[in-house]
């Protein structure tokens, strides 16, 4: 091996970029050695993530901390259910979850955004909850407490092109990794994008960026919306591996669940709501295995994580490789 | 500094991948080619009805002593694995999941929720397991899930919501009741409660009349609300269907209000259970309720009398240092009646055991259980009874009790579907 192959070779080692190639490469072989419980799980963990991911562009790049993102991510799984029932189309279960998800946040955000700190925390609680109430009440539609059941995992109807049977959990699970990944990879574009930076321009100091002449309130609502697509997006994902939605998804209590994985993971970090939800799913499912006193243990654990790691697990990654030559500062970061 | 995170790190991520690596077990096998038979028990263990899942967990844990200690099933040990449902569907399903495709279970076991059981039920036949469902009350588990749509794997061994019509058998006869009103749980089981009691009553009593209903959330802590509404109409008789905790507060609150001055009777759903009763023993105690407050559960520990039952609740108070509720006593039968079937099919096999089920008459605390093909209920009676003060007991008891066959009360296929709304 030449010098200089040698060199290209530890280059590409040291770049994040092959890292995620190759992590991505990994998910997509899983099906081959796992199981169909782990194959189900990292399927909650992809939905996880994606729910984070959307819940971070508000909190640690705008600045907004959110407790109402499960009542987006009920809309897009009932939405999705709704659907599905109606037409056995996953492609237009998924994205009419989605957009009826982010027309919901659009006004929710439109009646929030004017509001910071914990007013705006507040608020969209209240507009949580307030999905929770139409779902649990709202009997016709939604089947009250019992929810929806018996949606079908529907085939992937691409018009034109082809009809893909997803009824296994090897292939749904190859469907959410797809989309999963086309979504991680257009959130990555956003946020790097001017539109990226304006938030966290918003984030660290809202006057200045009113004073460069750019509308604070457009911005904030822009990244409510998106924020509620993703959490829909999420949601969407939910019904054709379930076979049910119940009230319970739309509740405060899991809107904690993405704030947890954010912190977990670490906000500042691109990639730490994404680390963060596989932490927070991987330590629940092993520690409820255990023992029946499992909130006490995941509590100190959490406890533990966020006041060990300071700015999440995944900055620890991000700060070494930042203090390596060739490395810009992570995407994100206060740099 | 920055070494420190890094031993922290590593250090959680050996924790993280400690579960994963399991002691070497022996491979030896039994005669049913398993090295164990493994139960997947579900209940709730956290929150506010934490201690039906305990009783859940005390019952099932109970079984499994007794009949390992006694040689097991066919000559195979049984291993059980409890978890927590949370009361949430989607973390019920998730267990199931994990319970059978990774943790190995044979047979599913216990969940106290009806959304959790409504849940599960449709993944059971991709999961090729038993679920012996011994609290969820819904009775579309049963007449819609099993009977309709035909998914074999399902088995209640306890009451459905049938149970709790029983109040209309023991008001029936007293003409000086005739004004009903209900204080119902703000969901399906609160609904289709008050709608099977009417539909009982009004067959024995034209007469009767429905005057006022109030519906109280999950969470409810001030039912006041609530009381007033119903009493603004004057009832004689008050139907109230909140269960565990929520049965206590809205009992205590329903005496600050002068209720039991009022009305003639009071008939609490579930307020046969162990929970409720500790909760409100000194008022029964003090005779605050008069005598009006009467309650069925889907077992009572003081009947049958019977020498089994006897013994069982004192080999569950010698274990436990407490007295078993329903669902104690529902999961340890299950248990037992998953011993009977796999003993009868000299198989772990789904169709082999169901097979094994059908015609299954089994003697269990709770008395004769009679299996029913149609719908996969097991049948078999529990009383009603008045709430008393009985000195042999350390908590309020029901006396008086009202026994009325299963199969008067009980619904038949084909299945008229139950009106599941207000």
């Amino acid at each position: 091996m030449s010098e200089r192959t040698r060199r290209a070779l530890a280059t590409l080692g040291r770049s994040p970029q092959t890292w995620t190639l190759l992590l991505a490469a990994a998910l997509f072989l899983l099906p081959l050695v796992a199981g169909r419980y782990l194959l189900y799980v990292t399927i909650h963990i992809l939905i996880l993530s994606l729910f984070a991911l959307g819940f971070n562009l508000l909190f640690g790049y705008t600045g907004l901390l959110s407790f109402g993102q499960a009542g987006f991510f009920a809309v897009g799984a009932y939405g999705c259910a709704k659907i599905l029932l109606a037409i056995p189309s996953l492609l237009l279960g998924v994205l009419g979850g989605s957009a009826a998800a982010g027309l919901a946040a659009l006004l929710l955000g439109a009646l929030s955004v004017r509001h910071t700190r914990i007013y705006f925390s507040m608020l969209t609680l209240a507009f949580g909850m307030m999905i929770y109430s139409i779902a649990w009440k709202w009997r016709d539609f939604t089947g009250g407490d019992d929810g929806l059941v018996g949606i079908p995992r529907a085939p992937l109807d691409l018009p034109g092109l082809v009809t893909l049977d997803l009824s296994t959990m090897e292939r749904y699970y190859t469907f959410v990794l797809v989309v999963a990944l086309l979504a991680i990879l257009l959130m990555y574009r956003l946020v790097r994008s001017p539109l990226g930076l304006a938030l966290q321009g918003i984030r660290d100091s809202e006057s200045r960026v009113a004073f460069a002449g750019l509308s604070v309130a457009t911005y904030r609502l822009i990244a409510f919306t998106v924020a509620g697509l993703y959490a829909g997006l999420a949601g969407s994902l939910l019904p054709p591996l379930e076979n049910t939605v119940t009230p319970p998804i739309a509740h405060w209590s899991a809107s904690a669940e993405p704030v947890l994985a954010t912190l977990l993971g670490g906000i500042h970090t691109f990639a730490g709501p994404i680390v963060g939800a596989f932490l927070f799913f991987a330590i629940k499912d092993l520690i409820v295995r255990f023992t029946e006193y499992w909130p006490l243990v995941l509590g100190t654990i959490v406890v533990v994580l966020v006041m060990g790691f300071r700015g999440g697990v995944a900055s620890i990654v991000a700060d070494a490789l930042a203090a390596r030559p060739g490395f810009g500062a992570g995407p994100g970061g206060r740099g | 500094m920055k070494r420190r995170r890094w031993i922290l790190a590593g250090v959680s991520g050996l924790a993280l991948l400690v579960p994963f690596v399991t002691p070497p077990g022996a491979d030896a096998q039994c005669a049913l080619g398993v090295p164990v038979i493994r139960v997947g028990v579900q209940g709730s263990s956290s929150g506010a009805h934490a201690d039906y899942g305990r009783q859940i967990q005390m019952g099932a844990t109970m079984a499994v002593e007794e009949i390992n200690a006694a040689g097991g099933v066919l000559g195979c040990k049984l291993e059980m694995k409890f978890v927590d449902e949370e009361l949430k569907p989607a973390s019920a399903v998730k267990n199931a999941r994990y319970l059978v495709t990774e943790w190995g279970a044979h047979f599913l076991v216990g969940v106290d929720s009806s959304g959790s059981a409504m849940a599960i039920g449709p993944v059971l036949p991709e999961l090729k397991r038993i679920h012996f469902f011994t609290h969820a009350a819904t009775h579309r588990l049963t007449e819609e899930l099993v009977a309709q749509k035909g998914i074999q794997e399902i088995v209640r061994v306890s009451v459905p919501v049938y149970q709790e019509s029983l109040a209309a058998w023991v008001f029936k006869d007293r003409p000086e009741i005739k004004r009903f009103a209900t204080i119902g749980a703000d969901y399906e089981y609160g609904y289709s409660t008050w709608n099977l009691f009417k539909e009982t009553m009004k067959k024995f009593r034209p007469d009767a009349e429905f005057v006022a209903a109030a519906w109280a959330p999950f969470w409810t802590m001030d039912f006041s609300p609530h009381i007033a509404a119903v009493m603004a109409q004057k009832p004689d008789a008050i139907i109230a269907t909140p269960w565990a905790g929520e049965a206590v507060m809205l009992l205590r609150q329903a005496l600050l209000q002068g209720v039991f001055d009022k009305i003639q009777v009071w008939f609490q759903g579930m307020g046969g259970s162990v929970d409720v009763l500790e909760g409100i023993t000194r008022e029964v105690q003090q005779d605050k309720f008069k005598g009006k407050l009467w309650a069925t559960a889907r077992y009572i520990h003081n009947w049958p009398d019977t020498p089994e039952n006897k013994a069982f609740n004192e080999r569950f108070d010698k274990r436990w240092g407490r007295l078993p509720n329903y669902s104690a006593e529902t999961t340890y039968s299950a248990i037992y009646i998953a011993k009977a079937a796999v003993e009868k099919a000299k198989s772990l096999e789904t169709p082999k055991v169901l097979e094994a089920l059908k015609g299954m008459q089994i003697q269990t605390p709770a008395g004769l259980r009679v299996f029913r093909e149609e719908d996969h209920q097991f049948v078999y009676n529990v009383p009603a009874g008045r709430v008393v003060w009985d000195p042999k007991y350390p908590i309020a008891v029901l006396g008086d009790l009202k026994v009325v066959p299963a199969k008067d009360y009980y619904r038949y296929p084909p299945f008229t579907p139950v009106a599941a709304t207000k």
